[in-house]
């Protein structure tokens, strides 16, 4: 017996390169957001912006000690009872924008914390404003700190993604299982899933080393 | 830059690796995993999970599944049920299991002398359970079809079944023809009901859930227009929930339920078959649906659902 059905295998492909799509469009939809929204949580911590600071607080606390499954159901199947009805793909995307914006925060604050204060000390006594010293001299610094963190977490996000089934988001995860279920091609049809997550993150992973030889600005590089 | 090549090379091997023995099934730990027919490891694993002796499986030449032998000598059998089907299989507010499929679960036990374990299995895994030897029965309201008999033994059946469709009370659909190209049908994941849509209507819209308790959450929110499935299943829905209407209470051909075992294993089967003859002479299964299904169909459905010693009613199968 041959170990793997490759005419089975090429039938599966149109459905996985839908479900891979359907990952890609909102796993990258929710990263943006996440970026831009962990971006500026990480800036208010950082600066300690009153009131604010402790709203992001709560938010990073809770987005990050809850599975991303639990948020799903509590967006999906929780907020229409009380008649706020979003459908699935925007509550996929918004439910990794949150968890992706409370790790990003994290990140990007680690990246600011990371900057000596000397730094803010000299370009200040050089006469920069104080703007001008955020503007060129912390946050460069700080996102190449980051970067390979940040690298990281847009990895997992796009793992996160295989709980989507849990809200008939026909990504590659419920595609798999579901077309087990329906014919039972196990094998096949797991090699595929594999097979097409490795296609979607290998490049985000080579994307990721390559930026971070790039950005090596902080310190005095190699 | 050479150093870089190495530790690149270095990744790239590691990585294969890891890939070919995920898929060289060594994963067998996990939910779903690669179909471990020739993997005397998925047996192991089984076997120590369920706190029996690990020599007793070592020794095992059928890789997969338990014969009846060895599940009398460890004592204790593994039976997979849905745990979130009601009136079927579920949970009850103790924790316990119960269900139509319980109740005769509990008696199989009973009667082979040995301790029981229930696992809560969703529908898309049912065979997966049955092929890595996690279970060494099913009897998740698991309906006998040609496909699924390819891949797993049925023994004979208990339960009567065919498909339903329940809808919202403001638009029940009594007809597949009245569903339009904008509505969308809820469906489980692995059940009959996805396959006879998938094959005989592909142009109707499915929106799939992978439980039933997500699927039903759904529904009840207002999601798909109508949700197909068993019609035991929609039927006991719409008896037990406000606001919901079965139109359409038999599509596809008429089924039956059945315990299944692992493909090949002849002498739990063959244990099963004479088991539920036997049941037959004390009409267990009519006593079974008394427990437990009387609350949520009353007792006109009785001559309909059951099955009684293996014998399935007049063919209606087309």
């Amino acid at each position: 017996m041959e170990l793997l059905r490759w005419d089975v295998i090429v039938s599966y492909l149109p459905l996985y390169r839908d479900a891979m799509f359907l990952t890609l469009r909102i796993g990258w939809a929710g990263i943006a957001a996440a970026i831009g929204l962990g971006f500026v949580c990480a800036l208010i911590r950082h600066y300690r912006i009153p009131v604010l600071q402790n709203i992001v607080g709560i938010y990073i606390e809770l987005f990050r000690n809850t599975p991303l499954l639990v948020q799903l159901f509590f967006l999906y199947f929780g907020l229409p009872k009380i008649g706020l009805e979003i459908p699935a793909e925007p509550c996929g995307v918004l439910g990794l924008a949150l968890l992706g914006g409370a790790y990003m925060a994290e990140t990007f604050r680690s990246g600011l914390e990371a900057v000596e204060p000397i730094q803010m000390e000299s370009a200040l006594s050089l006469g920069m404003t104080r703007q001008q010293a955020v503007l060129h001299i912390i946050l460069p610094q700080a996102v190449s700190i980051s970067v390979p963190a940040f690298v990281a977490n847009v990895i997992f996000l796009l793992k996160e993604t295989s709980v989507f089934s849990a809200i008939s988001l026909m990504d590659l995860m419920f595609t798999a299982k579901d077309l087990i279920g329906l014919y039972y091609k196990t094998l096949e049809c797991l090699t595929l899933l594999v097979f097409f997550y490795l296609i979607i993150l290998l490049p985000v992973s080579a994307l990721g080393s390559f930026l971070e030889r790039r950005l090596r600005y902080a310190g005095f590089g190699d | 830059m050479k150093k870089n090549w190495i530790k690149k090379t270095g990744a790239a091997v590691l990585g294969l690796i890891l890939t070919g023995s995920l898929l060289a099934g060594c994963g067998s730990g996990s939910g779903t995993t690669a179909q471990g027919a020739d993997e005397p490891q998925a047996q192991e694993t089984e076997a120590e999970a369920a706190g029996t002796e690990a020599a007793d499986a070592a020794e095992n030449e059928n890789a997969g599944f338990r014969t009846l032998e060895e599940i009398q000598a460890s004592g204790k059998i593994t039976i997979g049920v849905f745990s979130d089907k009601s009136p079927f299989g579920y949970v009850d507010e103790n924790g316990e299991y119960q269900g139509y499929d319980v109740y005769f679960g509990n008696r199989i036990a009973q009667d082979l002398g040995v301790e029981l374990e229930y696992v809560s299995t969703e529908a898309a895994s049912r065979i997966e359970y049955l092929q890595t030897g996690k279970v060494d029965i099913i009897l998740a309201n698991f309906t006998v079809t040609p496909e699924r008999a390819e891949e797993v033994d049925f023994a004979l059946p208990y339960m009567n079944v065919a498909l339903g469709v329940v809808s919202h009370n403001d638009r029940v659909i009594t007809d597949l023809s009245q569903i339009t190209a904008d509505d969308q049908v809820i469906v489980i994941s692995g059940t009959t009901a996805e396959t006879y849509l998938t094959k005989n209507n592909p142009e109707i819209k499915l929106q799939k859930f992978d439980t039933y308790a997500a699927a039903k959450s759904a529904f009840e929110n207002g999601t798909g227009v109508s949700w197909a499935n068993d019609n035991t299943e929609v039927i006991a829905f719409a008896a037990e929930n406000e606001g919901y209407t079965v139109g359409i209470d038999s599509l596809g051909s008429a089924d039956t339920i059945a315990p299944a075992v692992t493909k090949g294993n002849e002498t739990l089967l063959n244990w099963l078959n004479d088991e539920i003859v036997k049941l037959g002479e004390e009409k267990f299964f009519h006593a079974d649906y008394e427990a437990t299904l009387t609350d949520t169909y009353g007792p006109e459905f009785e001559e309909t659902l059951v099955v009684e010693g293996g014998q399935a009613a007049a063919p209606v199968q087309n």
